[in-house]
């Protein structure tokens, strides 16, 4: 057996009444890259969070080579030999790319008070260089990157001083293949240095594929660590619901015909910078899919659609003759969208559950042009609880609600107002496999009772399963389609992607 | 789970919704009560209550114009002069109609509103600047209307300074900018558009009309506050509405108003906080501070309210 690396023992935290990590006790050894995994809820960025420095424990102690540790923040974390990748953007705007990689070490190039920031740079520029990010320009403000780069330098933050401990927290649901790939890389290499590296993902067959160990969380409390060889993905779902699960959630019938009938026609859409010459039909019944690497355009394609681009040119085009030039019409016009940035552009985060249901539905809940907040209650009340979104009342915060319920309360706004043409993109992205299966099982209900569903997507295996036709696009233009079948592979979809 | 945990971790005893929405009824009760004890009862007398009254119709009909723009995470610090212009107009016009006067002194809100909507919407500068530049500016025709003598009001404007006129004026506008709030959606859209542009712009609200529509909303209201101020003062000088803003922000603040607007904003908002704002100001002046301790002493409850109820979850951003 390698050697004891990080011991943590009886680690505890509660949150009010909710039990979040409960007496989790775990041994993480040199040179392993140990997975954590469970469901949203579960316990797992709470557990890391304690070990940054992120949260305070109540209860329990954590060990780091024999020697008690307990960091104040995430500066103080990495003195000790514990960093963390986080999820969402971990970099600050209007700092430069040096300045955000020394961020909280500035004293480290400070002499006589003075900052040296050419030898800051210089430095930054150098470990850039080390991993093979010589496109990043150290000196460059990080705005001028984009939400991929930006991971990529965060990885630089976190581990250019060689931490014995390094978290990956759900960081891969943001990356495409190439950052991916980058991050394996680095993550290879922590290891190989006798390193831990703590991996948190949702995606099962990564996770299988990356860790030589697996824990499983569910509800707070420890079920299980297995070593990954000899472990398949359906085994990891089992502790992770505690009940079996079919292997497959995606739908299963294939060699449906699809409708003639074209219900939204999409021609030349151009969009400086994102889409060069697009065009798409919609059919009537159908999940048409849109794949490609995140850059490549796809994401921008549900925005053209819904009207939401700036100098977007070319036409969208409904069956009746209607044309879409801006969301409001859209909207009248029985289009929803759901966008990839959840908390900035698809709930009103700062609002309640109700308000974010009802806001496009406002016209039509009035009775004799009179709204009254007794219907706007019942409204939110019946398409949150059809959704069986997870909360304490529509009353609640949308701030307040994990990833899974959060998409959750945007597919209920959508699904209350019955639109024809759903936009979804990335609609399960950092969502856990039982909200997944529902929302799939929701698109399916979707499809078959005639409503015409886009879903743009970076998952390969979501697009196989999901898609009656999949387009694949490549620098903002279309570069490939296929047809829904049981023999059209993932590397069919990626030799069209690269 | 992750739910609950978000929700209860940091979330202190200020920010819990029943907590905020009890806060300033209680805050209320205390102030009538403290002043009463201080001021042995007097501040409550027949007669103060009537001279507390015929001072509150004028902050109560502009701060409902605030209340709008706060909600959607504007700011306007040009109300003062505002309504200084507006009395101008009122004054002036009032000579030759009174009903004239109204609808003009109405349209000159408007009419500002609309620059401040023009400016902060479609050139973009957040509304605190828009509306100071516009403070000074307005200030500065006032000053130029009113240099050589005041503009007066036509003689018997007077007839209108009675309570009953008064009070009926106030509550209809009152009670028709709640009905529209609460029943047309505009209030949910504002606290939307407060909460978060971009997301209510995908949900499909024309944010900049209704930013636009209530700036001007928002001026129009001002025109009917300086017409009831009018109708009480007779005249216009070049300080009409001096400080006017401020006093808006402190009732509006005192009476548990977010200064980020948003979702946590209710209607009776503005009722609660000017009648705590005339009472503590009234209470001092009777307890005999001089204007500048009054002064003091109201930038400090102001300053402790902001710190208490800013809702930091939403940002310091002023829109």
């Amino acid at each position: 057996m390698a050697e004891l690396l990080l011991h943590a023992e009886d680690i505890d935290k509660k949150f009010g009444i909710t039990h979040a990590v409960n007496h989790v006790s775990l041994d993480f050894y040199k040179g392993e890259i140990h997975a954590l995994i469970g469901e949203n809820g579960s316990g797992k960025s709470t557990f890391t969070s304690m070990l940054t420095g992120i949260y305070t424990k109540e209860h329990g102690r954590f060990f780091l080579e024999g020697e008690e540790i307990h960091p104040q923040n995430q500066v103080d974390a990495n003195r000790k030999g514990v960093a963390i990748i986080v999820q969402e953007v971990g970099t600050l705007s209007g700092l430069t790319v040096a300045e955000n990689i020394f961020l909280g070490k500035e004293d480290d190039f400070i002499s006589h008070g003075i900052k040296h920031t050419n030898a800051m740079n210089r430095k930054a520029q150098e470990l850039l260089n080390s991993y093979g990010f010589n496109h990043i320009d150290a000196t460059a403000v990080i705005d001028t990157y984009n939400f991929e780069e930006r991971k990529l330098i965060e990885i630089v933050k976190s581990t250019h001083f060689n931490p014995k401990v390094l978290v990956v927290d759900e960081t891969t649901t943001a990356l495409g293949h190439e950052g991916r790939r980058e991050l394996f890389k680095v993550m290879k290499k922590m290891k190989e240095l006798g390193n831990c590296v703590i991996f948190i993902s949702h995606d099962l067959e990564e996770v299988l594929e990356q860790s030589d160990s697996i824990s499983v969380l569910r509800d707070g409390v420890l079920i299980d660590t297995v070593p990954s060889e000899g472990t398949t993905v359906d085994d990891l779902r089992k502790l992770m619901v505690g009940r079996e699960m079919s292997g497959n959630f995606y739908r299963t019938d294939y060699g449906e015909p699809i409708s003639e009938e074209v219900v939204l026609r999409a021609e030349h859409l151009k969009v400086p910078g994102e889409l060069r010459d697009f065009s798409l039909e919609l059919h009537k019944g159908e999940i048409l899919g849109i794949g490609g690497l995140s850059e490549c355009g796809m994401h921008e394609v549900g925005k053209a659609l819904f009207g939401a681009s700036y100098d977007r040119e070319g036409s969208v085009t409904l069956a009746n003759g209607t044309i879409i030039k801006d969301i409001p019409t859209a909207i009248k016009n029985s289009i929803a969208y759901a966008s990839k940035d959840r908390d900035n552009e698809s709930l009103v985060i700062n609002d309640t559950i109700r308000d974010n249901i009802c806001l496009p539905s406002l016209e039509n809940l009035k009775r004799n042009r009179i709204l009254h907040n007794r219907d706007m209650n019942a409204f939110a009340e019946k398409f949150a609880k059809e959704m069986s979104t997870k909360m304490e009342g529509v009353d609640q915060f949308t701030s307040a609600l994990s990833g899974g319920n959060k998409q959750k309360v945007v597919l209920a706004r959508w699904i209350g107002l019955d639109s024809d043409i759903i936009i979804l993109d990335s609609p399960t992205r950092g969502i856990d496999i039982k909200v997944k299966a529902d929302i799939y099982a929701r698109m399916d209900e979707m499809r078959k009772s005639g409503k015409s569903i886009i879903m743009i997507s970076e998952e390969i295996m979501e697009l196989l399963g999901m898609s009656d036709r999949i387009l694949i696009m490549k620098d903002g233009a279309l570069q490939g389609e296929f047809l829904r079948s049981e023999e059209l592979t993932d590397e069919d979809l990626i030799e069209q992607m690269v | 789970m992750e739910e609950k945990k978000i929700k209860l971790q940091g979330m202190s005893f200020m920010d819990q919704p029943r907590v905020r929405a009890v806060a300033p009824l209680v805050m209320f009760v205390l102030v009538c009560v403290l002043f009463y004890f201080l001021t042995g009862g007097k501040i409550f007398a027949a007669n103060n209550i009537k001279l507390l009254l015929s001072q509150t119709y004028m902050l109560m009909i502009a701060s409902t114009g605030v209340f709008l723009v706060m909600t959607m995470g504007g700011l306007d610090f040009s109300q003062g002069s505002m309504l200084g212009v507006c009395s101008i107009v009122i004054c002036y016009l009032s000579n030759i109609n009174i009903v004239l006067a109204v609808i003009g002194g109405v349209a000159t809100g408007g009419l500002i509103g609309l620059v401040n909507g023009f400016f902060n919407v479609k050139r973009k500068i957040t509304s605190f600047i828009v509306t100071i530049c516009n403070m000074y500016l307005l200030r500065g025709l006032c000053a130029y209307f009113t240099t050589k003598s005041p503009v007066y009001a036509v003689s018997d404007i007077s007839k209108y300074n009675n309570l009953a006129f008064n009070l009926t004026f106030t509550i209809v506008i009152l009670v028709s900018v709640y009905l529209v709030f609460q029943y047309t959606g505009l209030g949910a859209r504002l606290k939307a558009i407060g909460a978060g542009e971009t997301a209510s712009r995908y949900a499909g609200i024309r944010v900049e009309k209704t930013k636009m529509l209530v700036y001007i909303a928002a001026g129009c209201i001002t025109g009917l506050a300086a017409f009831i101020n009018s109708v009480k003062v007779g005249s216009v000088t070049s300080t009409a509405g001096n400080q006017l803003e401020t006093q808006i922000m402190i009732a509006l603040v005192l009476g548990g108003m977010s200064v980020n607007g948003g979702s946590k904003v209710h209607f009776y908002n503005i009722l609660v906080g000017v009648f705590i704002y005339k009472i503590l100001s009234s209470g001092l002046v009777m307890m005999g501070f001089t204007s500048q301790m009054q002064q003091l002493l109201l930038g400090i409850i102001f300053l402790l309210l902001v710190g208490v109820f800013a809702d930091r979850k939403t940002g310091m951003i002023v829109k």
